[in-house]
């Protein structure tokens, strides 16, 4: 097909003053393959619109080349336009003329702006049709871990009208909630939570749930995972077009924080909460209750809220003395601050230290020495009990599962990198998202906002049963590639994959629908066998190429 | 124009271009030797992109592309310096000062930090004079 | 059913919202008080070093863009939301849009109206770069058709016949099937803490005007002088945590010791020093950060009570250094106090037209934790800090929220 380029110049309503739209005109006008130079003042609006969609029409183009405002203002009309007009949207090249020509100078730049033009024609010419395709996806979606976080998941997926497969590694559903026997913020305790949640799991619709068994092996991209899965002594394979993880956290006394071992005087929030659930365990009503926060890095929010809410209930049930020993006490979660203040009224004393406390134990009771920034005094606390946190720690298995699936760690060993274009639940790769625990250290309602976030994600993904995508819009020439794996590592968005195309080769490929088109592969394939329509090294070097001229 | 200070900076579309569009909109004149190629992440730009660009006539490359740790595509910004810096010394390697390539790191808001950036580089630019290429120099 | 909902706000939260529901098919209404979309984050600066501190500013810019070009949002500004009836599945919505008297979707922003008019100061201005929609914005008040004289002079000017003044209010009536809540909050005013001296002491700025500062110039100068300012204390927790606002604003300390850092990036001669009561330095990607900023900024516990400017301009702050336990002095060229985030003045009339409850500060009030999208009235969803203080990542994911619950109860009112 010869290429036919027909050339609009927007001089916005007259206002781009410092570029001679006529000297432009004549100067493109006799280049090669240039069917017509167009003046318009108002491209981007209706009737600007149609005016280029007649002349299009009666000239029979099939390469559009627009001087105008900037892309990311006009771009979206004007490939809506060209796609109403039967043409490959594929086929148009914007030049800036306004924001990166006319408004960034003062002198006149005719002489840029038709260099921009030319490089915006150079690449016209190469520009190839990109085909809109229909892919189906599977509308099977796999959570992977049965804590809140997982079971919620899963509840919204099937409430939604999407199929879950609910995969827990342990006997039985719950998590943390099955662990612990008490919590603030539910409105109920965790048993009557997770009692309430499994039955309606069992009563939903399109839901299954695997426990005991794990995920070994994901393959394959959005839309069309195989996920491996262990149980009992057998392995076997299912296909989904989503992967929810929600595998959690570890919560654990780090050993290296404290000179003293967990002991019957030295508990952890877990033990306290079990005592105070159960309170004819204890041989005598503890009278003084020291709690430590910040002890070998800052403490998070979630142990914050837990020692204000514990400590006031040990200040309500056994009226015993309260002390909160801390560094830097985070209030920034809903709701803190007004513990905090309660809890100070009720006579809940809070010390503030610079330098780690001692600890140590003598007579059966803890002692906890401290310099208290507030009172400026050194402090000598002796308590019955000293109430430790438990540090979150990623679940075991993390970064072995972290390199199955390619999808990165946060500094702390947590899942999901700190970057953030992915927050709140992406993990970088299209269909994979990261929800609650196994993020970071946070309480329930923030993993239920991060349970409707990925929810939400999937249904964009997966909730019509198919996808449109550019096809082949980054393609590896079977030919060229020497199945050097590459491109596979390098891709951040683990959309490449190696297939056989015959018994001897095999080769890369590139899944569209998820390759969120960077070009980073295409830059990197050592045999160039990677080409990126729109972006192609020819397009690229044609553009370089006018810039001589 | 003329002169032996064109620039040809390949900005990434979701930062750099961005900077680019507000440096107008916002009035920052800055010399008007600078042509901009879109890319759709600074990891697109490939060595032989910059290469060829001075082969081309250019004078100095920018690449710019999104603040460190805030790339997009999380790794492409990284990737795009290590390119740039691989081309410095293959630039060094055929007589051609690595002062005329430079790597940026922009967020889509630092329109002050574009305009700089394309002003320092005009001035490096004078200060070298014309490339080797463009005097029939040493060729690639 | 009907398959639109309504968006309340244009903020972080409410693009968020409008975008998810979008793209998975719903018609979105946006509705924006203001002329442009954006909400206090669009006038926010990137707070990077040499590496990304995670402020989350960068990513507004690109979703405000898709928003505007959507085929399935329709973003109303200068709009107001008057009066609901129905109920979830068929709300009734009524919307005043104050005179379009720049149509912002003809005007191409060329400019060329502010070129002719005579009004002094100018009635019709340019709008902020980052405006979404991109129009030119008229200022009524300086309006010479307004006082009465016969000029007409932009409108004959406008190459696009964007402009009309005589246009007037237009009402119009939406039925949508859910609704969310985006309303956002407002920045305290500093103001209100006398002794700190904003607003007397030109050298005594915001958290608020270092964000436009630093987006408007790129790089921090005295105002007084114009200097770069070489000794530089942020005073945390204004307008937080205090009787009147009982609850931590959750971004000051962030965006405090983000910019300490920027400030020591762009002069490392600078001296920067921090006074607070309690550092909330917690969070995902936080930690290594702040060990970062221990080397590099002075952090001090401690309430300033006072600022006094001394004769040439310095500011002397007078602090109570709890560590030491007594009263302090030192003097800075430049303090900045760190407001926080306090529910609209307005909130409460949209609490009445939508029969939505608020809570004991004055944000909306979510049912409970765990949900806190859901308001007291099915089908009418909150979303971002019109709910407590958030940051940007957590309205984003509130905003998300929102959209998926609406997502859910649509598809119920549907099967019903
Ligand atoms: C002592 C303590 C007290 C707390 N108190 C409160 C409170 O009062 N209020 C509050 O809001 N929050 C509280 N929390 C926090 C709360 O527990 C978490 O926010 C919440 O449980 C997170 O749920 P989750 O589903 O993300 O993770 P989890 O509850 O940890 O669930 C993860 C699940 O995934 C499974 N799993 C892990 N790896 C795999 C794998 N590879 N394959 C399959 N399955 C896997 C685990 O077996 C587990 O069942 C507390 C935490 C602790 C430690
Ligand atoms: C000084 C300062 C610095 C900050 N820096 C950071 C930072 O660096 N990083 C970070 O993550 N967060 C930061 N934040 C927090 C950030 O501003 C908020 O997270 C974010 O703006 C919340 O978005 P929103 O959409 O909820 O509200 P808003 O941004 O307030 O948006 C609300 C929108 O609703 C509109 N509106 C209000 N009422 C109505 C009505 N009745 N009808 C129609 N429209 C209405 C408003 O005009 C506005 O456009 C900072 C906050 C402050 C105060
Ligand atoms: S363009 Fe980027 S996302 Fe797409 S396959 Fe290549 S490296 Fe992956
Ligand atoms: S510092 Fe903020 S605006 Fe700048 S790149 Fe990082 S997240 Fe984006």
């Amino acid at each position: 097909m010869q290429v036919k380029i027909g050339i609009f110049l927007c001089d916005c309503g007259g206002s781009l003053r410092n570029i001679d739209f006529p000297k432009i005109r004549g100067n493109l006008e006799k280049l090669e393959g240039v069917a017509f130079v167009d003046i318009s003042h108002n491209l981007c609006l209706e009737e600007g619109g149609k005016a280029l969609a007649s002349r299009i029409l009666s000239e029979d183009i099939n390469r559009v080349v627009i001087a105008a405002c900037s892309p990311e203002l006009c771009e979206h009309n004007f490939m809506r336009l060209l796609e109403s007009l039967r043409l490959n949207p594929n086929f148009l090249s914007i030049a800036n003329i306004r924001e990166q020509c006319s408004w960034a100078h003062k002198e006149d730049v005719t002489g840029k702006a038709l260099e921009l033009l030319r490089m915006a024609i150079n690449k016209a010419r190469l520009l190839q049709p990109l085909e809109r395709k229909e892919v189906p996806v599977n509308q099977e979606v796999l959570v992977v871990g049965g804590g809140f976080s997982g079971m919620e998941s899963t509840l919204e997926l099937s409430q939604l009208g999407l199929r879950a497969t609910l995969v827990e590694k342990g006997s039985a559903l719950g998590g943390k909630l099955s662990e612990l026997e008490g919590f603030y913020g539910l409105g109920a305790s965790p048993k009557e939570m997770l009692g309430s949640m499994t039955r309606a799991i069992e009563e939903g619709k399109n839901i299954e749930v695997l426990t005991s068994a794990e995920v070994t092996r994901v393959e394959g991209e959005v839309g069309n995972f195989t996920v491996r899965i262990r149980r009992g002594g057998e392995e076997f394979p299912r296909s989904f077009g989503a992967i929810i993880f929600a595998t959690g956290y570890r919560a654990g006394i780090l050993p290296r924080d404290f000179e003293l071992r967990p002991s019957v005087n030295i508990i952890s929030q877990r033990n306290l909460i079990e005592i105070l659930q159960a309170p004819e365990k204890l041989e005598r009503k503890p009278e003084t209750i020291g709690f430590i926060l910040d002890v070998s890095d800052e403490s998070s929010r979630l142990a914050t809220l837990l020692v204000l809410n514990n400590a006031l209930a040990v200040k309500e049930k056994w009226g015993s003395e309260a002390y909160v020993f801390c560094r830097n006490l985070k209030v920034d979660s809903d709701g803190a601050e007004k513990l905090y203040r309660e809890a100070r009224a009720t006579g809940i004393a809070f010390l503030k230290f610079e330098k780690k406390p001692q600890i140590s134990e003598e007579d059966g009771r803890v002692k906890v020495e401290a310099k208290d920034v507030l009172l400026g005094e050194e402090i000598s606390l002796s308590c019955d009990i000293l109430v430790v946190e438990e540090k979150g720690l990623p679940p075991e298995g993390t970064e072995a599962l972290s390199s199955i699936l390619n999808i990165g760690l946060d500094s702390q060993g947590f899942y999901q990198n700190e970057n953030v274009y992915l927050y709140p639940v992406d993990s970088g790769r299209k269909g994979i998202f990261l929800v609650g625990a196994c993020r970071g250290d946070l309480d329930i309602s923030r993993a239920s906002m991060d349970v409707a976030s990925a929810v939400m994600g999937v249904c964009e993904l997966l909730a019509s049963g198919k996808a449109i995508v550019e096809a082949e819009k980054v393609r590896v020439d079977p030919d060229k590639c020497r199945a050097c794996l590459t491109c596979i590592r390098v891709c951040p968005h683990g959309a490449i994959r190696l297939v056989r195309v015959n018994t001897e080769k095999e080769v890369a490929q590139i899944y569209d629908l998820a390759c969120e088109g960077c070009g980073i592969c295409a830059a990197i394939c050592p045999a160039k066998a990677i080409d990126f329509e729109g972006y192609t090294d020819e397009q690229i070097l044609a553009e370089v190429e006018a810039i001589g001229e | 124009m003329g002169g032996n200070n064109k620039i040809v900076a390949f900005c990434c579309e979701n930062s750099a271009c961005a900077a680019a569009d507000r440096a107008g909109k916002i009035r920052l004149y800055y010399p008007d030797n600078v042509r901009v190629i879109r890319v759709p992440c600074a990891g697109r730009v490939d060595v032989l992109h910059i290469l060829k660009a001075f082969e081309k006539g250019a004078d100095g490359v920018l690449v710019m592309g999104c603040q460190e740790e805030a790339c997009r595509h999380l790794t492409g910004n990284t990737r795009a310096r290590e390119r740039v810096k691989y081309a410095e010394i293959l630039l060094k390697e055929s007589g051609i000062d690595g002062e005329r390539v430079r790597m940026v790191n922009l967020a889509p808001e630092m329109a002050h930090k574009f305009a700089q950036e394309v002003s320092e580089m005009t001035e490096r630019l004078k200060g070298l004079g014309p490339t080797p290429i463009k005097n029939g120099g040493p060729q690639r | 059913m009907n398959k639109h909902v309504l968006v309340i706000g244009g903020g972080t939260a409410g693009i968020t919202a409008a975008l998810g529901l979008a793209d998975s098919g719903f018609r979105v209404y946006l509705i924006e008080k203001e002329a442009a979309i954006g909400g206090q984050v669009a006038s926010f600066c990137c707070k990077a070093t040499e590496v990304c501190t995670k402020c989350s500013v960068c990513l507004i810019p690109q979703k405000l863009s898709e928003v505007a070009t959507h085929p399935r949002i329709s973003i109303l500004t200068n709009s107001t939301v008057m009066g609901v009836a129905g109920e979830v599945g068929n709300f009734q919505v009524e919307v005043w849009q104050k005179p379009q008297y720049i149509d912002s979707e003809r005007c191409i922003a060329c400019g060329l109206c502010a070129e002719v008019c005579p009004a002094e100061p100018q009635a019709i201005c340019s709008p902020s770069p980052e405006a979404v929609p991109l129009s030119y914005i008229l200022d009524e008040s300086r309006c010479l058709r307004f006082k009465g004289e016969d000029c007409n002079l932009c409108y004959e000017k406008c190459p696009v016949n964007a402009i009309d003044l005589d246009r007037g209010a237009k009402r119009q009536e939406l039925s949508v099937g859910a609704i969310i809540v985006a309303t956002g909050f407002e920045v305290f005013d500093a103001r209100e803490v006398g002794p700190l001296g904003y607003g007397r002491y030109p050298n005594v700025l915001t958290g608020l005007d270092l964000e436009k500062i630093f987006s408007h110039e790129g790089s921090l100068r005295l105002p007084s002088n114009g200097k770069e300012p070489q000794k530089v204390a942020f005073i945390q927790c204004v307008g937080s945590r205090n009787e009147e606002h009982c609850y931590c604003s959750q971004v000051c300390c962030k965006y405090a010791m983000r910019f300490a850092q920027l400030i020591k990036y762009q002069n490392p001669d600078a001296e920067v020093t921090i006074f607070y009561i309690d550092l909330q330095n917690a969070g995902k990607g936080f930690v290594d950060f702040y060990e970062g900023c221990k080397e590099t900024v002075r952090f001090i516990r401690g309430v300033p009570v006072e600022i006094l400017e001394n004769p040439s301009g310095a500011l002397e702050v007078r602090f109570e250094n709890i560590v030491g336990g007594k009263i302090d002095r030192e003097t800075f060229n430049l303090v900045v106090l760190s407001v926080g985030i306090v529910p609209r003045k307005d909130s409460w009339d949209l609490a009445r037209v939508l029969g939505i409850n608020l809570d004991d500060h004055g944000f909306f009030d979510a049912r409970s934790p765990i949900d806190s999208n859901k308001t007291n009235v099915e089908g009418i969803f909150l979303a971002g800090a019109c709910h407590g203080p958030k940051d940007i990542p957590d309205s984003i994911a509130h905003g998300i929220s929102a959209a998926e619950k609406a997502t859910e109860v649509l598809q119920r009112c549907k099967s019903r």
